[in-house]
């Protein structure tokens, strides 16, 4: 195993007596693309800007190729490349100007990394035109190059695709992607599009109230979970036969809504539970499969959307 | 050390970038402009000196003055022109620029608004989330920033010089070598144009950095560029009114006002009987340090959060 870009050591945030973040303890592996969901106020942007050293730590570490972001933040940000919330820069000077500024900040970067950069996002048209000219995907773009600049082995974006068109935003999605694969880039984004995020993620880390409750394997997610929502079309009076059929046989409480009875399955239970329900002469008019979305299972694990 | 050049650079490339620092230095470029215009046509400003009766000029001078005050230090330096057969030259270029070192209190504005923005604008344009991510620690920023302004006020101040020398060369022409006559202990001594300059904007310059030092102190601790601005500004012209109300309390004279102005040795002229020069030149550092220390450590210790 080799060693994690980044790992989240009992990571706490206190302001006041307020705990904001409850201590997060994970590790997130170099070239992955790791998801951070979370409702308003979970404690999302609390915790990466906890990761950049923005705000101080209360407890707990944030240890980056293994040097802490506490005691070695020199050596920790240097691996680092981030856009925290929207990619604001000086929108008085041209977007070259800007790059070449954040340039100066670390050493070893050539103007020739500078034009590799502007060609990798795709401004070249446009990169000595005044930021302030600039569309909001046209920043976001900019925001991308110079979190760049430097090589990072961590890139930390925040909604990188917010204001960005279906083909500007498909175009970042492959270029994350691209990153963490060729490049062994350890990324981490964060968004609320969830559609969004199991498109790019290798995993999704879901927070909760400054907790992390769960964190889901992407790939994996047919195979490993109940993820089927079953609903089958038979009349009323049967229902209460089939209920108890289904909570003796296979431990299954099913819901009776008009018509309809809905229960939540694996795939392969499927079969056998019609062949039961046929053989115990319940009359089936219809069944209708659901596939669990992400989002499903994102409002399942989070609950309501309270935020205490 | 080659970090914190590159870093100091950046601040001036961020600061010229930006149209409001170039508006600035067009408007002291007016100002001078227009103080030389006044001088030439308003009258009394400039005396002219006939070759011909320019001794009798000067007595005229000297009985007028002795009338307010026969210790006047002028009257002596007249004296001296007749004896020694110096005529006087009359407003030329290099008087102009001496004249000019009230000026600085509009560069002192200047400076204070660059102070006050430099760190409170990366606050509200949302860049500072970017600047302070870098391998460059915030105390390296911090002081970056705070040579970057006053590096902003000396290439101000050398405007300020080329301005005033050239417009003066154009309405009162060249004339001699900069040199002037002074009253030293009774005497009359000759002094250098270096001198001069250093001893006429030297005192006024002390007060510009310490002003500068606290809006930039307001700008890193509250990040509230008008706040900071504003704060500096009102102390700046009405701290020493406060002076009158306060002078017999024994705490008066370490409040920075009653030090700050150190033309007061050079006059005799003091706000406070026992105040001395190493007391006050002491004083403003001390204070001068204070503003310093407390925007270093808020800037350094306090989270950048969310707005």
């Amino acid at each position: 195993m080799t060693e994690p870009a980044m790992q989240l050591i009992g990571l706490k945030k206190q302001i006041g007596s307020k705990l904001i973040v409850k201590g997060l303890d994970f590790d997130i592996q170099p070239g992955e693309v790791f998801g951070f969901l979370g409702p308003n106020g979970a404690g999302k942007t609390t915790t990466i800007r906890m990761m950049v050293g923005l705000i101080r730590i209360s407890e707990g570490d944030v240890r980056i190729q293994g040097k802490s972001i506490k005691t070695d933040y020199k050596e920790a940000i240097r691996h680092v490349g981030a856009i925290v919330e929207n990619p604001e820069l000086y929108g008085f000077m041209s977007g070259y100007k800007n790059l070449l500024v954040f340039s100066r900040m670390i050493p070893g970067i050539s103007k020739e990394r500078i034009d590799e950069v502007v060609e990798l996002v795709g401004l070249e048209q446009r990169i000595h035109q005044k930021v302030k000219r600039y569309s909001l995907g046209m920043r976001q773009r900019l925001g991308i190059a110079q979190a760049l600049l430097h090589n990072p082995s961590i890139l930390i974006l925040d909604e990188p695709t917010n204001g960005l068109d279906p083909s500007g935003i498909r175009e970042i999605r492959q270029y994350i992607r691209r990153l963490a694969e060729q490049e062994n880039v350890a990324v981490i984004v964060s968004s609320h599009l969830l559609s969004e995020m199991e498109l790019m993620c290798d995993r999704i880390g879901i927070l909760k109230n400054g907790e992390l409750i769960s964190i889901q394997q992407i790939q994996n997610t047919e195979e490993e979970t109940p993820a089927e929502v079953v609903q089958i079309d038979c009349p009323a009076e049967h229902h209460e036969k089939a209920q108890r059929l289904l909570q003796e046989e296979f431990g299954i409480i099913a819901m009776a809504s008009g018509e309809k009875l809905t229960f939540p399955i694996t795939r392969a239970e499927i079969p056998s539970i019609i062949k039961a329900l046929a053989v115990a002469d319940i009359e089936l008019y219809g069944i209708a499969v659901e596939r669990k979305t992400l989002e499903d299972k994102f409002l399942h694990v989070i609950g309501e959307n309270v935020i205490e | 050390m080659s970090n914190f050049f590159q870093l100091v650079r950046n601040e001036q490339t961020k600061l010229y970038s930006q149209l409001a620092t170039w508006i600035m230095l067009g408007i002291l470029i007016v100002v001078v402009l227009g103080f030389a215009i006044l001088m030439r046509t308003a009258d009394g400003f400039v005396s002219d000196y006939d070759d011909a009766t320019w001794k009798q000029q000067l007595q005229e001078e000297n009985e007028s003055l002795a009338e307010f005050d026969p210790a006047d230090s002028n009257i002596l330096i007249n004296n001296y022109r007749i004896e020694n057969d110096l005529k006087p030259e009359g407003m030329t270029a290099w008087e102009f620029l001496y004249q000019g070192n009230y000026m600085t209190s509009v560069l002192s504005l200047l400076t204070i608004i660059v102070a006050g923005g430099i760190i409170a604008n990366e606050y509200r344009w949302g860049t500072i989330k970017l600047l302070l991510i870098r391998p460059a620690t915030r105390t390296k920023i911090f002081f970056a920033k705070y040579a970057s302004v006053l590096l902003f006020a000396l290439t101000a101040l050398i405007v300020l010089f080329i301005f005033s020398w050239l417009f003066g060369m154009l309405f009162f022409g060249l004339g001699g070598d900069g040199s002037m006559l002074q009253v030293k202990d009774g005497e009359v001594v000759e002094i250098s144009v270096w001198t001069r300059i250093a001893q006429d904007y030297g005192l006024q310059l002390v007060k510009l950095v310490v002003w500068a030092t606290f809006a930039f102190m307001i700008s890193a601790a509250l990040r509230n560029g008008a706040l900071a601005i504003g704060t500096a500004i009102f102390l700046m012209f009405a701290g020493t009114t406060v002076i009158p109300f306060i002078y017999d309390k024994p705490f008066a004279k370490y409040v920075l006002f009653s030090n700050l102005d150190l033309t007061q040795f050079t006059t005799g002229m003091k706000l406070i009987d026992d105040l001395t020069l190493t007391f006050a030149v002491v004083t403003i550092i001390v204070y001068y340090i204070i503003f310093l220390v407390v925007g270093w450590v808020l800037f350094v210790k306090r989270d950048v959060a969310g707005h």
